[in-house]
């Protein structure tokens, strides 16, 4: 129970605000020593909590961004051809044939990726292994080793045991259903967008000069349009907190029709989405005066 | 930690698996450490660092509060639900014992199967009533030809309780995933949407079909380093540097060129499935290379591609068509399919068909459906009919046997179905 709570302190003192599930989960994983996986929409703050955690914990963050493609040369190790090239030119009437062989494949040939450096790193680090579900399926497979056995093999040198262990964070957005083998090797986590009053602190505690009410406002127009079917693209926290600071520089201290039409950009980006939000936030909800919206101020409305 | 406690974990991971989670000895080893290590004492933290350990995926996480919700209850709930249960198994004996006294004709019981007699036992009070007004309207032609009457008696029966039965399995289905709207979407049955529905369903769709389009992209895509060297290229390659290799060439896979040749019900009960599944379909764009989609109701029509493009187009043009709302003659369809030159089917084509058998003339369609099947190189038929009730409708078994069948009641099914046709 402590170690849940510290966590939850230590993660609203990097300006990270979750909830007991996501503080929970974090402390499980890792006292667990497993990794975590992370699956929610875009822009909940999947990524972030590797971040977090890496400052929270004091460790550096070893990121590994996954996409279509992504093989082990490119996430785990890589040996320098044309290095090796080179050096058999160079060396081959010096050195005998096995021996020359053999210096091939050492260190000094070896193109260390994320992977690897995660591992063979001797403090402990934060690895982030990113949208896992945009690389293939091979590379999921390739992933379990590292990922139970916290160990790599190198068919050329052997197996590659971590010196220290990381705290592993893998993200996905559900492009595609991740394997079962993968699924239980790691602890889970769903993140769900926060609601208007979690929102709301996220914003104050990101942006402090922002006044309370305007925060409670955007959070709610946000809420909005995220529950609105015809918003295609959901609006993510970090656009939210781009929303507000661009009414920040607008010097706004409220959510007004002409408000929301000149910043609206920040936070919807289609036109169609555009338009959508617009109606949404602003038809048939101007007072009388013309100054507000009926979501900006509940007095109004009535 | 106590043997109780290890002996109560044991039992819950147990129950787990029986839900259908992948729980291991891993799992539960771990459950028991981190209950150990983090001392937790409340109730929902113990659930969070479970879940954690225990759900490994959204589906999971609903499946299991359930079953945790139901495993560790406080005594006092715990007495009150096996108070229930019992007052609920006496209240089922006397309904038994009361059905088996009403289920009588000419002083024998009814010969029904023992589901069926279950169905009478458990469904609701009304209904028991009808039957029990068309036996007494019965009375007197049963004296008059008791073996007549008996026998119709005893179909009567069979038909009123295997609807009955239809409908209790569909009530069963409904509500499951209750929690999230999203995923309640996802396994309710597509032709109970209503229209506030299906803007949400069409978002959905989306989502599936981006997620099955990006499954194929990847299948599809070269595979970097992992495919073969290409010997003549790296060579040639080579002699920019002198004859060293310096950049090594690998090959490509090449693509497998298919042809989707889809068959759509668009009779009165299949337009809203129709739609969905076009909709599906249609969007995934990498599933074949080319497709032609013919829809049918009486007759066959081939649709123009741009009347697809959007589900309002489609709406109007099954409309102006003047295939909607009439009969299904799914034979007559096959056979006009097959017939037509140039021919649209052959061994490079993949035949969907997307109908709930539902059509005159079986015995006809089967012989169509063989055809079609000798000249396409694979079959798939997509079922809007849940899989629970095939084994009521003899036109379902019979059409399953020539080809491949998958049920696609729901969005989940209907994506799942759609990446069979990927294999």
């Amino acid at each position: 129970m402590e170690e849940i709570s510290a966590l939850k302190t230590g993660l609203a003192k990097a300006n990270y605000i979750c909830g007991d599930d996501v503080a929970a989960t974090l402390a499980v994983a890792r006292r667990l020593e497993r990794p975590l996986l992370i699956e929610g929409p875009a822009g909940v703050g999947k990524t972030e909590i590797a971040k977090i955690m890496a400052s929270c914990l004091g460790r550096e963050l070893v990121r590994l961004q996954c996409y279509e493609g992504l093989d082990e040369s490119k996430a785990l190790y890589e040996w320098n051809y044309q290095k090796q090239l080179l050096s058999i030119q160079v060396q081959m009437n010096r050195r005998g044939a096995d021996e020359l062989t053999h210096s091939l494949f050492g260190d000094e040939y070896l193109l260390e990726r994320p992977l690897l450096r995660a591992i063979r790193s001797d403090k402990p680090v934060v690895l982030l292994i990113d949208e896992i579900d945009k690389a293939d399926e091979e590379f999921e497979a390739f992933l379990l080793e590292l990922l139970s056995e916290m160990q790599v093999t190198i068919p050329e040198s052997g197996v590659v045991k971590a010196r220290s262990v990381p705290f592993v964070v893998l993200t996905s957005n559900r492009t595609r259903p991740l394997g079962e083998a993968l699924r239980r090797r790691c602890a889970y986590l769903y993140l769900q967008y926060p609601d208007i009053k979690r929102e709301t602190a996220i914003i104050q505690a990101k942006r402090p000069n922002v006044s309370a009410h305007l925060a409670v406002k955007v959070a709610e127009a946000v809420h909005t349009l995220r529950e609105s079917e015809t918003i295609l693209k959901k609006p993510s926290i970090a656009e939210t907190l781009d929303w507000v600071s661009a009414l920040e520089a607008l010097g706004s201290s409220d959510l007004t029709p002409d408000g929301i039409r000149q910043t609206l950009g920040f936070v919807l980006k289609s036109s169609e989405d555009l338009e959508a939000g617009e109606a949404l936030l602003t038809q048939g909800r101007r007072d009388p005066n013309g100054a507000h919206c009926g979501a900006c101020d509940h007095s109004t409305k009535a | 930690m106590t043997e109780v406690y290890l002996e109560k974990l044991a039992e819950f991971s147990a129950l787990l698996r029986q839900e259908g989670l992948a729980v291991g000895l891993g799992e539960t080893a771990d459950a028991c450490e981190i209950l150990t290590a983090l001392d937790l004492s409340d109730r929902e933290t113990v659930y969070l660092a479970l879940q954690a350990v225990y759900a490994k995926s959204r589906e999971e996480q609903a499946v299991f509060r359930r079953c945790f919700d139901g495993f560790f209850v406080s005594v006092e709930k715990r007495d009150a639900l096996r108070r229930r249960r019992e007052e609920e198994a006496r209240e089922l004996a006397r309904r038994r014992q009361e059905a088996e006294q009403e289920m009588q004709v000419n002083g024998r019981s009814i010969d029904l199967r023992e589901d069926l007699r279950e169905v009478y036992v458990r469904m609701g009070e009304d209904k028991r009533e009808q039957l029990r007004q068309m036996l007494e309207k019965m009375q007197g032609n049963l004296q008059r030809s008791p073996k007549l009457y008996g026998n119709f008696i005893r179909s009567v029966f069979m038909r009123f309780l295997l609807e009955q039965q239809m409908s209790m399995e569909d009530d069963a289905a409904v509500g499951s995933g209750e929690l999230d709207p999203d995923m309640a979407l996802l396994y309710r049955d597509i032709s109970q949407f209503k229209e506030t529905d299906i803007p949400r369903a069409a978002a959905l769709i989306a989502a599936l079909s981006r997620q099955l389009d990006a499954q194929l992209t990847r299948r599809r895509q070269g595979q970097g380093h992992s495919g073969k060297l290409d010997f003549r290229r790296t060579i040639r390659r080579g002699l920019e540097t002198g004859g060293s290799f310096y950049r090594l060439d690998y090959r490509r896979k090449r693509r497998k060129k298919r042809r989707l040749v889809l068959l759509c019900d668009v009779s009165g009960s299949m337009l809203q499935f129709s739609e969905f599944a076009l909709r599906f379909i249609k969007s995934m764009t990498e599933v074949s290379e080319s497709s032609r989609t013919f829809l049918f109701s009486e007759e066959l029509r081939e649709v123009d591609p741009f009347a697809l493009q959007n589900m309002d187009a489609f709406r109007e043009y099954v409309r102006a068509s003047g295939l909607f709302g009439r009969g299904t003659d799914l034979g007559g369809a096959l056979e006009a399919l097959t017939r037509r030159r140039p021919a649209p089917l052959g061994p490079a084509a993949t035949l969907l068909i997307l109908s709930d058998t539902k059509t005159i003339d079986v015995p006809r369609a089967a012989q169509a459906l063989a055809e079609a099947r000798r000249q396409a190189g694979r079959v798939l038929w997509l079922n809007p009919i849940p899989q629970r009730k095939w084994p009521y409708m003899a036109s379902i078994q019979t059409m399953a046997s020539l080809c491949q069948m998958a049920p696609c009641s729901t969005l989940d099914e209907l994506a799942r179905a759609c990446r069979r046709l990927m294999k």
